[in-house]
């Protein structure tokens, strides 16, 4: 793709350009429906249930029919709700999930914009969806939502906090914060990938990024034995639906991102194993993560707020911090 | 200056943790509540007043339904109660059975409290890991007295049914088997540092409030109170085996759970004995004349149901029907505490404190 | 963080483990015997005694009785009989007092239907229930014996 970029926009680009964002989106579609589809079957599965296996062979459809039955619903508005903000919601919502997704580097070659910020460029549009939610949760004039919503603010912004300082350390190994240079500072056996050396910040990073995600056992924002369903209570339809997508698709960021900073991205964990396609590697690290959420999910209670914000800023931020020292101080040693 | 208000929030009656229809008021300040008023009744069916023109055994059924999670005894005070009115004699096998069901009842019981609560706090495999265990209680019950859930077992003078073949040493391998799964609950969440630190030290109170508010069962054994009525007042067979009452130390939902969690133990420790010593024939039903007419009189009888003293008053003016029936609820006595615990907390305290509390709005209600 | 990874393991275990899903509406529940389902009823065997209307404690049933047809019998026969089952809790009460085992539980229980008119049995449709009939109608739970 990076080609592409170097020459001056023409027509002809342009086309591939919206070419190549309507693949990542057919992808990134198709990954959320089998995402779905698979947390599904592995929490039936870890709890002696068998999953969805009604529609379609094994169930597979199973994602189809309810994003279908979520298209065809009548799409209400509640009277009381202020409804330009409940409009504009779901949107504001999903539009940076997908827009963050375009620095993503799948392999060596495969990436659809090189970005020498491009962590930055995550965390700085991952945030407009906190705004999102919390609008959703002022506008739906509903108590639960507006709870939800409000839990929700505090939580994503003390929680990017550590987010983004976990990676420092990762950032000073590698001495750049794009992408593709910080997975290529990590080539040759797995002991060399991120995740010993940045042992902390791995930590860290996983809890922040599990947070950030609203999923178990932080997803207090949507918390359904408390607040019914938080900030989308009043939500149905397709509006719900975009925003089920963008929780989905911000999996698929999280798990991307984390392979790429501490797994090695597309790197064989050994050498010896490069001929196997990057791409693969790339992958089966991903799905390893994707499936760690699940199960996580499948096990954990809930935390409280009040624990949420401490475990934030009196243990992840610190520890975060001292990271970056450490990792200083064994750039020095090791120099 | 920024006008600030309460915010007024309905929890109930339909809400995913009130565990039926049950609703509070709550005012909170940000997430703190400042005033709980619990709302009930929207399950009142009038048992009491039903029954006031039902003889003894067409009440077998309603009781069913008052605490349907633990019928069984609530089916054994009512029958318990007429039988000592009028001073029937019931045979050992008929009483074993009752032990044995009850007992059973109360494993299953619990079970369900323990899947519930976790799913209040969040965590959703244990609802389904108990329920499925619940769910060989229930079969075994449906096996003996062809229901799941509504039995209408007992009888005044016995049981209806005697066990089928085969049922006791089937029983038997149930028992065997619960105590592993218990140990793998143990490991699922009871050492969950999240869960701990979410129930240790909420909702406390000491023993004089406890006793003060008249709760009973866990509630009132977390505080470190020994009472449990098959311990203290010893009815049905209850003296005849060994075990222990678990009581608690703080009175927090932690203790609580512990407390709950033993008592699987125990109950489980009950059925071992009472399967061992289980008579190998007699009767079922003792000798009852036709018409159950107890003499005129007045008689509480209380006996511990999963959760808590469950009573029963009746007033006998010698007819077929009871002049006055009362039931002393423990879900609906429990309940009197909680708009003193939740004020300060936050709101997911009130799901962890409510849920702690374990009440059953059958019962609640009556 | 101990007591997280015991919790992660037992979920894992699960993973691989023997799952208790039915595959309810396809494979139907077999009940056991005692199982009490909706009643079936036997014009032929009633007595018109009444006991069952009486003990019912919802009075979901209402019968009535007409002369016997036959001017050499005494007694009476059955002429309608009906039981609610939008009221009827399946309680055994009415199977338990027949003393002709006239009606009788079966293991059939599913109810549903679209309109709650349908709730409502006649004594052809009882007679029709005719599958899974309760084998053990053990009637030790009342005092034996005819109407009183």
């Amino acid at each position: 793709m990076q080609h592409f970029w170097d020459q001056p926009l023409s027509w002809g680009t342009a086309a591939i350009f919206a070419a190549g964002a309507v693949g990542v989106l057919a992808f990134v579609l198709f990954f959320v429906t089998y995402a779905i589809y698979f947390e599904r079957k592995v929490i039936g599965w870890m709890q002696y249930r068998k999953g969805p296996n009604r529609t379609g062979p094994l169930g597979l459809l199973q994602s189809v029919a309810d994003v279908a039955k979520l298209l065809l619903k009548e799409d209400t508005i509640p009277k009381k709700a202020d409804k330009g903000l409940f409009v504009l919601a779901p949107v504001l919502a999903f539009v940076p999930s997908f827009a963050v997704l375009a620095m993503i580097p799948y392999s060596m070659n495969l990436q659809f914009a090189d970005l020498n910020v491009g962590f930055l460029y995550y965390i700085a549009l991952s945030g407009i969806t906190t705004i999102a939610i919390v609008v959703g949760g002022w506008a739906s004039n509903n108590k639960y939502a507006l709870l939800g919503g409000m839990r929700s603010a505090a939580q994503m912004i003390s929680y990017e906090v550590p987010l983004v300082i976990s990676v420092v350390g990762c950032v000073m190994l590698s001495g750049s914060l794009n992408l593709r240079e910080i997975v290529e500072s990590q080539a040759g056996y797995f002991w060399q990938w991120n995740f010993i050396p940045q042992i902390i910040g791995f930590a860290v990073f996983l809890v922040a990024a599990v947070s950030e995600l609203n999923r178990t056992p932080f997803d207090l924002p949507e918390a359904e034995s408390e607040l019914v369903a938080g900030y989308h209570v009043e939500y149905s339809g397709f509006r719900f639906a975009f925003f089920m997508l963008t929780e989905y698709v911000y999996v698929y960021a999280i798990a991307a991102l984390t392979t790429l900073l501490f797994l090695g991205g597309w790197n064989a964990p050994a050498p010896q194993l490069d001929f196997i396609p990057g791409i693969l590697w790339f992958f089966v690290k991903f799905a390893f993560i994707v499936f760690s959420l699940f199960w996580i999910r499948a096990t954990f209670p809930r935390l409280r707020v009040d624990q949420l914000m401490g475990l934030a800023w009196k243990v992840l931020l610190p520890l975060a911090i001292l990271n970056i020292f450490l990792t200083a101080i064994g750039i020095e040693l090791m120099r | 200056m920024i006008r600030t208000e309460e915010l007024l929030l309905n929890v109930g009656p339909q809400h995913p943790s009130t565990h039926g229809v049950f609703r509070i008021v709550v005012k909170l300040d940000g997430e703190i509540i400042t005033e709980a008023t619990p709302v009930m009744g929207y399950l009142h069916r009038g048992t009491e007043k039903l029954a006031e023109n039902l003889n003894f055994t067409q009440i077998i059924p309603y009781t069913d339904r008052m605490d349907y999670v633990s019928a069984m005894t609530n089916n054994y005070v009512l029958c318990h109660s007429v039988e000592k009115m009028m001073g029937l004699e019931i045979p050992e096998r008929a009483e074993f059975l009752r032990l044995i069901v009850m007992e059973m009842q109360r494993v299953a019981s619990h079970l369900v409290w323990w899947g519930t609560y976790l799913l209040d706090i969040g965590a959703m495999s244990p609802f389904l890991y108990a329920f499925s265990d619940r769910e060989r209680i229930l079969q075994l019950f449906n096996e003996l007295c062809g229901a799941r859930l509504t039995y209408n077992y007992m009888r005044v003078g016995g049981v209806k049914w005697d066990a089928p073949d085969g049922w006791i040493d089937r029983v038997k391998t149930f028992v065997k088997d619960m105590h592993f799964r218990l140990d793998e609950y143990h490991n699922l969440v009871s050492g969950n540092e999240i869960f701990l630190s979410r129930i240790k030290g909420v909702g406390q109170y000491d023993a004089q409030t406890a006793i003060d508010y008249g709760l009973s069962g866990a509630n009132l054994r977390s505080t470190g109170v020994q009472w449990d009525l098959r311990k203290t007042e010893p009815y049905s067979l209850y003296d005849r085996f060994e075990f222990d009452v678990p009581v608690g130390k703080n009175g927090d939902c932690y203790d609580r759970y512990l407390c709950r969690m033993e008592e699987i133990t125990q109950s489980l420790r009950i059925l071992d004995q009472a399967l061992e010593q289980f008579p190998g024939e007699g009767d079922t039903m003792g000798k009852v004349p036709r018409a159950i007419r107890p003499p005129a009189g007045e008689i509480y009888v209380r006996i511990e149901s999963p959760r808590g003293e469950i009573g029963c008053h009746i007033v006998s003016k010698g007819k077929a029907e009871p002049y006055r029936l009362k039931f002393r609820r423990p879900s609906f006595v429990n309940l009197q505490i909680l708009p003193k615990l939740l004020v300060g907390e936050s709101m997911t305290n009130l799901v962890t404190i409510l849920g702690g509390i374990d009440i059953v709005l059958g019962e609640v209600d009556c | 963080m101990k007591g997280m990874l015991k919790g992660l393991g037992v979920t894992m275990k699960t993973l691989g483990s023997k799952k208790v899903t039915l595959a309810y509406p396809d494979v139907p529940i077999d009940m056991p015997d005692r199982f009490r389902g909706i009643q079936y009823f036997d014009p032929d065997k009633c007595i018109v005694c009444n006991q069952c209307v009486r003990i019912c404690p919802t009075e979901c049933i209402t019968l009535t009785g007409k002369a016997n047809p036959d001017p050499e019998k005494k007694g009476k026969v059955i002429d309608t009989y009906d039981i609610n089952f939008e009221i009827c809790i399946l309680c055994d009460l009415c199977t338990e007092v027949c003393p002709t085992e006239a009606v009788v539980m079966t293991n059939n229980f599913e109810l549903a239907s679209y309109s709650r008119d349908e709730l409502f049995k006649d004594k052809d449709w009882l007679f029709g229930n005719n599958t899974n009939v309760r084998e053990d109608n053990n009637n030790i739970g009342s005092p034996k014996g005819g109407a009183k």
